[in-house]
């Protein structure tokens, strides 16, 4: 049954809150890689659901959940390892939020009531606190509180613009079960005004939690803070779950014939957030923020695609899948250098291609892979969305895009080049270790790979997720 | 005639002003118990509730119980733990912040006109109470310094929005396993915020927000 992709996780997450350390290092990987299967599974002949009003596997769902279950098998053989080297408070209650918060992400991938979905996008917010102030430091305490707030209060907002459709179903006086497969059939009849306002909630709601600009500023601060595994998770998964509650809805409005409405909010939201995060990067004194406003830049990327629709559509699910491989590999490559060196702050890091030369090669691939050069997918995607604007007649937001990706890398090659090349301290605390720099290749090569060979029911699940709101490959 | 959801609306109202002009942390607490009573119980006087199932008789105690019960007596607990009476220096002092209390109440008035919803009667007070507390929860969390008011001020912005689910959406879309989903995520949400507390207070001897400022750019 569809369920048990998320009820796996979380009834193991449950129970490794009380097993003993050891046992819940293997129930970790064991879920993970049990959960990967499930989803391969669901992906070759679809479960049925045994609640179908509250689940189901639309095809960008499915998406997101394959690339969430994909990074967290390597995520969490990196955990592993990174465990024993760093000493962690509660690892216990690590473990079990990790898994929780695998389950809750999940949960929101399959979601097909609003409501349901909302549930599980706070939920993940309320597992994933525990990850970032597992060592409760001070400033790791601020992030999470920061963290919880904000994104309890943006949620809030996106439940009350889910009242707002439910509302323009009445106003219509539709009656058709509170689902989005069924509302997108009876879209052309919902109220669009209320619509709009239901739109405007949801996207201020979910995109604080998927880190636009300007209700972003939680997401530097628990990125930086939350030990890099569960960095590696908000950045790479978390985000995306977000990003799809507000796609669902963008389907809905498209369908609704308000498409034109829907995307030139997302096209200003992501354009304004690719803007901030360049400025926020030049000059960044701290390298995983650095990481988190990239991810805010990323976003941003995918929101203007989305928002432009056609063949950007489709680079903006390319860049969704390759983002997600490429910062969590990052992320990873970031908790080395963080062992390594024992600080985030890029001033005191420097000669890492000596020194760790092992995470060098997968730190600097992924900050090629992350700027846009190929062999990397995001070459692909970002090349895909600029056509995109360009084809369907938006020359000045592409040429502003355009500009902002430029800064955007100019800032982050500056920060790489002085880590792996600058004058620095002659030692290292931790010694770099091959386990521990395989899971970031990995994940570095899938996206290499993606880009020569996309297996066929991946690009076919892109293209029927898409093609619902006039999506294509063919410009 | 008195009608009794009037009765309630009201004093949703009068509790939403109550909590903007107290110090008392435990003040507060008893009167965010008594709002969420009030909560959970408008919708059994509302005309379109009367009829109740009977699982929705078993949600509205569930409901009742956590809102009144289960929320309060977390809240209580970090209180007495962290040993915190009252606060000291709001952003925005007592009697101002009562005043804005009577400003959002005109302006949920505006608003619930100038929305053009045609409810009926009772429904427009539900409306126009739903937005006050929706907008007091928020003005709360942005005119006080403690983190646990800050939760508070999160708690009745959540009773507001529930307020206004129950005004806008028809009862036949409200499955009642989704709604204890939603009160599920409050509770473990408040039951997670009081962790952080602990721990806040344990690490800066204090659960003022002044202190965390660490982290910016």
């Amino acid at each position: 049954m569809l369920e048990s992709v998320f009820l796996l996780p979380l009834v193991v997450g449950l129970l490794t809150l009380f097993l003993p350390v050891r046992l819940g290092r293997i129930a970790l990987v064991v879920t993970a890689l049990l959960h990967l299967q499930i989803t391969l599974l669901n992906w070759l002949h679809p479960f049925p659901s045994n609640f179908p009003g509250f689940f189901g596997s639309a095809p960008a769902g499915l998406l997101v959940l394959l690339v969430t279950s994909f990074i967290f098998v390597f995520i969490s053989l990196y955990g592993i390892f990174y465990m024993k080297e760093q000493e962690m408070q509660s690892e216990p209650i690590f473990i079990g939020c990790m898994l929780l918060f695998l389950g809750t992400m999940s949960m929101a991938a399959l979601a097909d009531h609003p409501i349901v979905l909302w549930i599980a996008i706070e939920a993940t917010t309320l597992v994933s606190a525990p990850l970032i102030f597992i060592n409760r430091s001070k400033k790791a305490l601020e992030a999470t509180w920061k963290y919880v707030l904000i994104c309890s209060v943006g949620i809030a907002l996106a439940l009350l613009g889910f009242f707002f459709i439910t509302l323009s179903m009445d106003h219509a006086g539709l009656d058709v079960p509170l689902t989005f497969s069924s509302l997108n059939t009876a879209a052309r009849q919902l109220d669009p005004v209320w619509l709009k306002t239901g739109f405007i909630f949801i996207l201020i709601g979910f995109g604080t939690k998927m880190g636009l600009a300007p209700m972003h500023t939680w997401l530097p601060d628990a990125h930086s803070q939350a030990p890099s595994p569960a960095s590696a998770l908000l950045s790479g998964a978390l985000l995306n779950c977000a990003f799809l509650g507000i796609y669902k809805v963008h389907t809905l409005m498209v369908l609704a014939g308000l498409g034109a409405f829907s995307g030139s909010l997302l096209i200003a939201f992501g354009l304004f957030s690719i803007v901030v995060a360049g400025i926020f990067i030049l000059h960044q004194p701290d390298y995983k923020r650095m990481l988190a406003y990239s991810s805010i830049e990323n976003m941003g990327v995918i929101a203007f695609g989305v928002g432009i629709g056609g063949l950007a559509l489709y680079g903006a699910m390319l860049h969704l899948i390759h983002h997600s491989l490429l910062k969590s590999s990052l992320f990873l490559s970031a908790g080395n250098l963080v062992l390594g060196f024992g600080t985030k702050m890029v001033a005191k890091c420097g000669n890492m291609v000596r020194l760790m030369p092992k995470t060098f090669v997968a730190f600097f691939g992924g900050f090629i892979g992350i700027s846009g050069l190929p062999p990397f997918g995001i070459f692909i995607s970002e090349f895909m969305i600029v056509l995109g604007a360009f084809q369907t007649g938006h020359p000045v937001a592409a040429t502003l895009f355009i500009a902002s990706l430029i800064l955007v890398v100019a800032g982050f090659a500056q920060i790489v080049t002085s880590m792996s090349f600058g004058p620095c301290q002659e030692e290292i605390l931790v010694q770099e270790q091959i386990l521990r720099v395989v899971p970031p290749l990995a994940l570095l090569l899938t996206s290499v790979i993606l880009c020569i060979w996309m297996p066929e029911a991946l690009y076919q699940t892109i293209i029927n997720a898409i093609t619902v709101i006039g999506g294509t490959i063919h410009g | 005639m008195i009608n009794n959801i009037d009765v309630i609306l009201v004093l949703i109202l009068l509790s939403v002003l109550l909590s903007l002009g107290s110090s008392r942390m435990m003040t507060l607490i008893k009167i965010m118990a008594l709002q969420g009573a009030l909560v959970s119980l408008a919708p059994i006087f509302l005309d379109q509730h009367s009829r109740l199932s009977s699982g929705g008789v078993l949600f509205f105690q569930l409901m009742f119980l956590i809102k009144t019960a289960l929320i309060p007596g977390l809240l209580y607990m970090a209180v007495t733990k962290i040993s915190i009476k009252r606060e000291v220096e709001p952003i925005i002092g007592y009697h101002a912040s009562i005043f804005t209390g009577l400003g959002l109440i005109l302006l949920s008035v505006y608003i619930t006109q100038r929305l053009g919803l045609s409810l009926h009667g009772d429904y427009a007070v539900l409306l126009i109470t739903a937005i006050t507390t929706l907008s007091g929860g928020l003005f709360l969390m942005m005119s006080r310094t403690k983190a646990i008011t800050q939760v508070i001020g999160y708690l009745m912005l959540d009773n507001g929005i529930h307020l206004m689910g129950m005004a806008l959406t028809k009862h036949s879309h409200n499955l009642y396993i989704v709604e204890f989903g939603v009160l599920l995520d409050l509770l473990v949400g408040v039951m997670i915020m009081g962790i952080i507390l602990h721990n806040i207070n344990r690490t800066f001897d204090d659960v003022d927000t002044m202190y965390l400022g660490q982290l910016k750019d």
